[in-house]
This record gives C-alpha cells, sequence and structure tokens, in this order.
C-alpha cells in the first residue's frame, strides 16, 4: 500500500531522514517509534505530500507522492501531530468544511456526518465551539477530520500526546478499531503504545531505521537473551564462577558478595536456554540456598533504549 | 472550482462570526464618508460642487490602511494555528487556496464599494453628476482595493504573526502607491517610478477614461502578489 523507497530528507546541511526504505501492507497497522526528532513527523509529512523527499520515492497505492500528489491525497486522512482545528469554528461547520474541500456532498455527507459522529463520539460537543472543547474532544474531532471521507489509509502523528490515561485508551481502541478497515501509520514515542496497538512496529532513531518487525521479532532479535537475577547463601564465590564458567549458555554480568556473605549474581542466558532446573540441582549439590531467583525478560522498552542510547 | 468556493465559504463564515467584517467595513465607511463630506478646506458641503471625487481621493488612502486589515490574518492564522498543514495535504492545490481566500476578500471589499453608493446617489438627488465618470472611477476604486487586498494577502502568507502581516501590508501598498514621489524630473528612473507607482495609474480612471494600460497595470500586480502568496505556501517544499 505504501512503498518508501531510499528516502532522505534535508534542510539543509542536516539530513532529517537518512535513506530509509519500508512498505506497509494493505490493512495494516504500523507504530512509528523513535525518541522526538528522530525523524517519524518529517517521514509522515513526506507521504501525506506535505513536502517532496529531496533524494528517493515514495508511493501510495501505486501512485507517486510528487507526481500524483492529488491522488495520493485523496486516499489519506491525516492527524498532524499539533491537531489542526479552526479555534473560531463550530464542530460541525469544521467537519463540513473538510467534507466541503474534500468533496464529500449530499447523502454520502449526511451518512460521513453521521458515521464521524458515531465512531468518534463526538454527539455531545457537535453543537459546540471548536475553542470551547476538552483536549480529548479536540483530538477525536481531529480524527473526525481525518477519516471523514473515509480514505484508506490514515497517517496519524502522536494521536495520544497529551491526553489523560483514559483518553490514550479510548484513542488506541479507535485507531485499532480503525485499523480493522484501513491501512494506518502513527508514530508515538510510547512503547506500550505500540504493543498496544500495532500489527508492525519500526523504530526510527536519528533519520534511520533501527529495526523492524512485529512487536514478539523485535523483542527475539534485539533481546536474544534472558536475565537471571540469583541470591545464593552458602556459596563460595571462586566455587560459583567456576561452576558458571563450565556452563556454556551463562555469562556473568555482575557479581557481589554481600555484607551477611550471601552472593549476588546477574546472569545472562543464551536465547532458548532456561537454566533454573540446572541451577536449582547444582544448588542442591554444593547446598547452597537459593534465597532468590528472579527471570527478566526483554521489554520493547529495553529494546527501543538499547537501539536509540 | 469547488474547493476554492470551499475555501471561500470558509472564510465568509470567520468574516461574519467574528466582528472583524463590521469593524472595517464600517470603519471604512465612517471615516471615509466624514472626510469627503466634511473634512479640510474645501469639503463637499463647502465647495457646492456635484463631484465625488474626494470619496476615492480619501477612499484610496483609508483603504490603505482597512485592506491589510481585512486581509492579514489569511494565511498568517492558518499559519499560527497550525491548520496550514491540514490545508496544503488535502486535494486542493496551493493556488486554489490562495484564490478562495482571496475571493473571499474581494466579497468584503464588495460590500465596502455598495456602501460609498450612499454619496453618489445622495448627491444626484440634488445636482448633476456625470455618469461616466463616476463609473470610471468605481472600476478605478475597484482595481485599486483589489490590488490592495492582493498585497495584503502576499503580506499574509510570509508571516504567522497578524500584526507583522498587517504592518508589512501596509508597507508594501506605501511604497506601490507612492513610487511616483520617490525620483523627482523627467529622466528615465522618474518616468519609471512613475509609470510603476499605483497613483499615476489610479488618477486615470476619473478622467472618465479606461486605458487598457492601467487596467492591465493593477490586473499584473494583482496576478504577481497572488502568485507570490501560492509560492510562498510552496516554499515549504523547497526547504
Amino acid at each position: 500500500m505504501i512503498d518508501v523507497h531510499n528516502v532522505t530528507k534535508s534542510y539543509g546541511a542536516m539530513d532529517a531522514v537518512k535513506d530509509v526504505s519500508f512498505s506497509v501492507e494493505q490493512g495494516e497497522i504500523l507504530g512509528f517509534l523513535g525518541p522526538n526528532g528522530a525523524g517519524k513527523t518529517t517521514t509522515m509529512k513526506m507521504i501525506t505530500c506535505y513536502m517532496p523527499p529531496t533524494h528517493g520515492t515514495i508511493t501510495v497505492d501505486g501512485l507517486d507522492v510528487v507526481n500524483d500528489s492529488m491522488g495520493v491525497r485523496k486516499k489519506i486522512g491525516y492527524l498532524p501531530e499539533s491537531t489542526p482545528l479552526y479555534e473560531e469554528m463550530g464542530v460541525r461547520d469544521y467537519l463540513n468544511f473538510i467534507a466541503d474541500v474534500r468533496k464529500v456532498s449530499g447523502q454520502e455527507r449526511t451518512r460521513a456526518m453521521d458515521r464521524v459522529i458515531e465512531v468518534c463520539g463526538l454527539r455531545k460537543v457537535i453543537h459546540k465551539d471548536i475553542h470551547e472543547l476538552s483536549k480529548g474532544f479536540r483530538q477525536r474531532v481531529g480524527f473526525a477530520q481525518a477519516i471523514i471521507h473515509d480514505p484508506e489509509i490514515l497517517v496519524l502523528d502522536e494521536p495520544t500526546t497529551g491526553l489523560d490515561p483514559n483518553q490514550i485508551i479510548e484513542i488506541r481502541n479507535l485507531i485499532r478499531q480503525l485499523g480493522e478497515s484501513k491501512t494506518v501509520i502513527f508514530s508515538t514515542h510510547i512503547m506500550q503504545e505500540v504493543q498496544a496497538t500495532s500489527d508492525r512496529v519500526l523504530i526510527i532513531d536519528q533519520g534511520q531505521i533501527a529495526a523492524q518487525g512485529t512487536t514478539e521479532e523485535l523483542k527475539a532479535s534485539i533481546a536474544g537473551q534472558m536475565h537471571l537475577n540469583l541470591v545464593l547463601r552458602n556459596a563460595e564465590k571462586s566455587v560459583f564462577l567456576e561452576e558458571m564458567s563450565s556452563l556454556d549458555a551463562v555469562h556473568l554480568d555482575d557479581i557481589n558478595v554481600q555484607k551477611n556473605g550471601d552472593l549476588e549474581a546477574a546472569l545472562k542466558v543464551d536465547t532458548g536456554m532456561d537454566i533454573r532446573e540446572q541451577l536449582f540441582d547444582l544448588a542442591i549439590a554444593k547446598q547452597w540456598k537459593i534465597l532468590e531467583s528472579s527471570p527478566s525478560s526483554f521489554t520493547l522498552e529495553d529494546v527501543f533504549r538499547k537501539l536509540t542510547n | 472550482m469547488s474547493e476554492i468556493l470551499a475555501i471561500y465559504r470558509k472564510e465568509m463564515k470567520t468574516y461574519f462570526n467574528s466582528p472583524i467584517a463590521f469593524i472595517v467595513i464600517s470603519s471604512f465607511l465612517v471615516i471615509t464618508n466624514w472626510l469627503f463630506f466634511d473634512y479640510g478646506d474645501y469639503p463637499f458641503f463647502a465647495i457646492n460642487i456635484a463631484d465625488i471625487r474626494g470619496i476615492f481621493d480619501y477612499g484610496a488612502i483609508v483603504l490603505l490602511f482597512i485592506a491589510p486589515a481585512v486581509s492579514m490574518r489569511l494565511i498568517s492564522e492558518e499559519k499560527h494555528q497550525d491548520t496550514l498543514e491540514l490545508l496544503v495535504t488535502m486535494p486542493i492545490s496551493d493556488m486554489h487556496i490562495i484564490l478562495g481566500k482571496y475571493l473571499s476578500t474581494l466579497a468584503i471589499f464588495g460590500i465596502i464599494l455598495a456602501g460609498t453608493l450612499i454619496a453618489p446617489i445622495s448627491i444626484s438627488f440634488v445636482g448633476d453628476l456625470d455618469t461616466g465618470i463616476v463609473i470610471s472611477s468605481y472600476i478605478g476604486f475597484f482595481f485599486l482595493g483589489a490590488t490592495y487586498l492582493a498585497m495584503g494577502l502576499a503580506a499574509s502568507s510570509f508571516t504567522r504573526n497578524q500584526i507583522v502581516a498587517y504592518i508589512i501590508g501596509i508597507v508594501i501598498i506605501a511604497v506601490f502607491f507612492l513610487m511616483n514621489g520617490m525620483a523627482n524630473g523627467s529622466g528615465l528612473i522618474a518616468t519609471l517610478f512613475e509609470n510603476l507607482s499605483i497613483r499615476f495609474h489610479y488618477q486615470n480612471f476619473f478622467r472618465g477614461v479606461l486605458d487598457t494600460r492601467d487596467l492591465l497595470y493593477f490586473i499584473s500586480l494583482i496576478f504577481v502578489s497572488l502568485f507570490i502568496s501560492s509560492t510562498a505556501l510552496a516554499s515549504r517544499k523547497f526547504r
């Protein structure tokens, strides 16, 4: 549906996006993850025909964003980061204006209005002026604007920024609901959001793609290992080290002896290996007492931090 | 075409949902009519001649301050509210956005023009107006206003601050208006400046003559101003 091919965007000497390539399949929800200033917004602005790439090509449903700009714009519903609303307009006037420009008219207009009021939950505020609305409702009006022409593709730039936790969940549900029938790209710098809503994640940092895949794939590929934190009583450090070095799958991250003589160790265990049973047997044989054994697997957050630090 | 009208309708709604339209229209009419009927050494009531040229002389000056106030918000407010990004990513060309907005300012100006008819209509009851000159003067005044508004729109496209847009607008218009006084004598530069000045071309309309050179002058200023505005919108692509 969307093909981004070797795209670079330069502002003067600075490259905001460097040789980025990815594609989004029809019906997919792609989460765009990255720290602020990573190039997420720039990439979205190029897809939505706000500005052209300096190098490379972007096609949307086969149409080039530069040569077929008008065709691309018709297919896309776009919610920019800043939630563009005309403060002095009423909600209905605003949506009517967007429908006007997008040539949604007659019967189709009436149906579209009913649909977006329903989907975005605007019934209570449809007669209000936009400047009277709370942040959450403003965001929903922004959504309504983006879907009034029932576009095939939705581009949402940080749609949950500045909302409270309840509103965030509402918006995520909305994204998931819309994603059932549409191709969605949305950006965020919040990890849980991607995990909660998207089929696929693209992590972008300093203008380049740092990783992409499903959330599971990402965790597996980057994380790879399981972490295990151990606290043992009656264990000699030298004996413990000797035993651990005999296990191939285990790498010692950190070890120290506490004041009361307990041994505290952080282990890294290779992908797919589980040494917890082995450790248990070993502890019995050596008469160690396991006070604590807590595995921790990588979260997407760790992946993100590791990639973007 | 329909998207031009969509922009036009939205702007008209904004003008009339706020006091802007009322304020600019009424202040123009009040100030201009007062200056014409009752101000200075030769007010209409004192000289007792059925001539409404004063309306257009004073009107040109008053409009210099009013026209940029009409157009100052058109682009700068879109920039300020970040709505421009939405507008230029919808299926509408930059030039159509500009045209829709420009049309709305012409509509406001149309109301102002209609308001100035009070003077010629009332005078025609008590004196003998030269209808031909009145009509050509009105055509001149229309092109003058249309040019001011286009320049004001261009000024608005340079900045996200309405006050800045207003002042830039006044400066651009004033420079073109007064250009004929910038060089003295009869040299090439003086002639050039005179021919580039709004006042020089504007005056011709009061003789009751429509000269295509004058019309072309105003039309090209309008065209260039709109083109600059549209280019300013498109400048996002070249950064």
